[in-house]
């Protein structure tokens, strides 16, 4: 126990030696792995903007269902609240004959003798859906249009839908894959830079194994390096992140306002988190497998 | 005890060891001569685990060491002390940091090895260069030091590559001074060497390799430079 304690602080003061002694490598794969790491947590952010304008067009998305004039009262209250329960809808709006005919006439002020002229308000009430998921829209406008006894017609932008759920399909599959492929790029820089770095010190590393060091205690002071190397790097990107999002997010959000930019603080503050800990991750994996390869002396 | 049966080794068609028999008893002081290439280097890091060989047998108090694997092997290097032909010295650590490395890998406390490392230095005459890199001595300091650290574990079996290379002729006869000194505590000492005043000096057995084979094998040695 004693010597499993005296061995965990040389572990220790080895890192912190073996950071500072090497200290132009060291330096060299922290900024490797910030600008790897701001790369990536800016393309997370990208990602999850993309993924949110492509929601926001899909809320904005309507199914427009006209109710029959001798619909039952009761049966479109039933529909009305089966639709607000329905996982994909995010609005449910009713619009009564009467409102019908004041929308009417707010957007047509100069026809508005045609409605004289009839003499009583030929509008129907309807029924309007904004989605949260447009590529439920189809199936739910079939069943809709089922309820022949209730809706006089139901129109979906059927071909508006297609085309969102489209980009949606295509951004969302397209921004996993590009995400996917970026975190593989940055462990494959921040890994190699740190193997660089093993590499410089694959005769220490050799000689403490030929003076009778166990595998775990070469490889503990490499892998708090790594740690290290990882963390602090991320911390620097997740920080440049922060500081980005806090100076640069409102203002682009004021001059483009469509762009619906993430500034909330759980968002950012877990973005930072997630990007320390792929830091953490890299760093100490990095470590592991390169300093595994000169083990076998 | 070392034995070694038949032992061959070699590398992309170069025969680094070619059939070695040889035995050295417990306590025993011997130098391996030959010139370079003979095998002598070779046959040190066969003996340290460094390098596998492709035929033989070699046990070490009866162990075959071929079969030692993993935590064993750890153990058994803790067993030898080495002195590399190239020092092998950490550049970036100092004197003492480099001789204390042995105990410091046992997991000793700071106190154990600094104690440790004062004696030891202060036996190769050294203790008041502690706190230097290697780059700041001289060749011949550098070789002590390798000695410091491979003496510092009070090995069973201490094995020296060309210690007494390339330094001045004051220095190397403090270093077989040692290796004698050290050899009297009971420690088998194997030391391969191209030194002809040395090994004519002290008449202890003398192996002679050429070609990666045992030539002669002297109980009391000379090197016969011709």
């Amino acid at each position: 126990m004693k010597t499993s304690l005296y061995s965990l602080r040389y572990v220790l003061g080895s890192a912190v030696n073996g950071l500072w002694r090497n200290r132009t490598m060291s330096i060299g794969a922290i900024i490797t792995t910030t600008i790897m790491l701001i790369t990536l947590a800016a393309f997370l952010a990208i990602n999850d903007t993309l993924n949110q304008m492509v929601s926001a067009l899909g809320r904005k998305s309507n199914l427009i269902a006209y109710v029959r004039d001798d619909a039952r009262p009761s049966d479109v209250t039933r529909i009305i609240r089966d639709l607000q329960g329905q996982s994909g809808v995010a609005e449910v709006v009713f619009v009564t004959k009467e409102d019908a005919l004041r929308i009417f006439q707010e957007r047509f002020t100069d026809q508005t003798d045609v409605i004289d002229i009839l003499q009583a308000n030929p509008l129907p009430a309807s029924v309007e859906l904004r989605m949260e998921n447009p590529a439920i829209l189809p199936s739910l406008a079939d069943e809709l249009r089922e309820l022949s006894d209730t809706f006089e017609t139901v129109v979906v932008p059927l071909d508006v839908v297609e085309r969102l759920i489209a980009v949606s399909n295509v951004s969302r599959v397209a921004g996993t894959v590009m995400v996917i492929a970026l975190t593989g790029v940055t462990l494959f820089v921040v890994v190699n830079t740190i193997r660089v770095a093993v590499y410089a010190r694959r005769q220490e590393i050799e000689i403490m194994k030929l003076v009778g060091a166990t595998d775990w205690f070469v490889r503990g002071p490499f892998i708090i390096e790594g740690a290290f190397i990882g963390v602090f790097g991320a911390t620097m990107a997740a920080g440049a992140m922060v500081a980005l999002y806090a100076q640069v997010g409102p203002s682009i959000t004021q001059i483009i306002s469509f762009l619906p930019i993430n500034t909330n603080v759980a968002y950012v503050r877990s973005l930072a988190l997630f990007i320390v800990l792929v830091g953490l991750v890299v760093g100490s994996i990095g470590s592991y497998f390169s300093v595994r390869r000169y083990l076998a002396v | 005890m070392i034995v070694l049966q038949g032992v061959s080794k070699t590398y992309e068609g170069f025969t680094a060891l070619s059939n070695v028999s040889v035995s050295i008893a417990r306590g025993e002081f011997a130098f391996l001569i030959g010139t370079n290439g003979a095998g002598k280097t070779t046959l040190l890091r066969v003996l340290l685990r460094e390098e596998p060989f492709d035929q033989g047998v070699v046990l070490v108090n009866g162990v075959d060491i071929s079969t030692i694997r993993g935590a064993s092997l750890t153990k058994f290097r803790r067993k030898i002390g080495m002195v590399f032909q190239d020092t092998r010295l950490l550049p970036n650590a100092t004197v003492s940091e480099n001789v204390g490395l042995p105990l410091k890998v046992r997991g000793r406390s700071n106190r154990d090895v600094s104690m440790a490392v004062n004696e030891v230095l202060k036996r190769v005459a050294l203790l008041e260069k502690a706190s230097r890199f290697p780059k700041q001595l001289s060749g011949g300091e550098q070789r002590k030091v390798a000695l410091a650290r491979a003496i510092i574990s009070r090995p069973e079996i201490l094995l020296c590559d060309e210690p007494t290379d390339s330094i001045n002729p004051l220095h190397a006869r403090e270093i077989i001074e040692l290796l004698l000194d050290i050899n009297a505590d009971g420690v088998t000492t194997l030391v391969a060497t191209h030194d002809s005043d040395i090994v004519n000096d002290l008449r202890r057995r003398v192996i002679r390799m050429d070609a990666g084979g045992v030539l002669e094998d002297m109980a009391v040695g000379v090197f016969n430079t011709s």
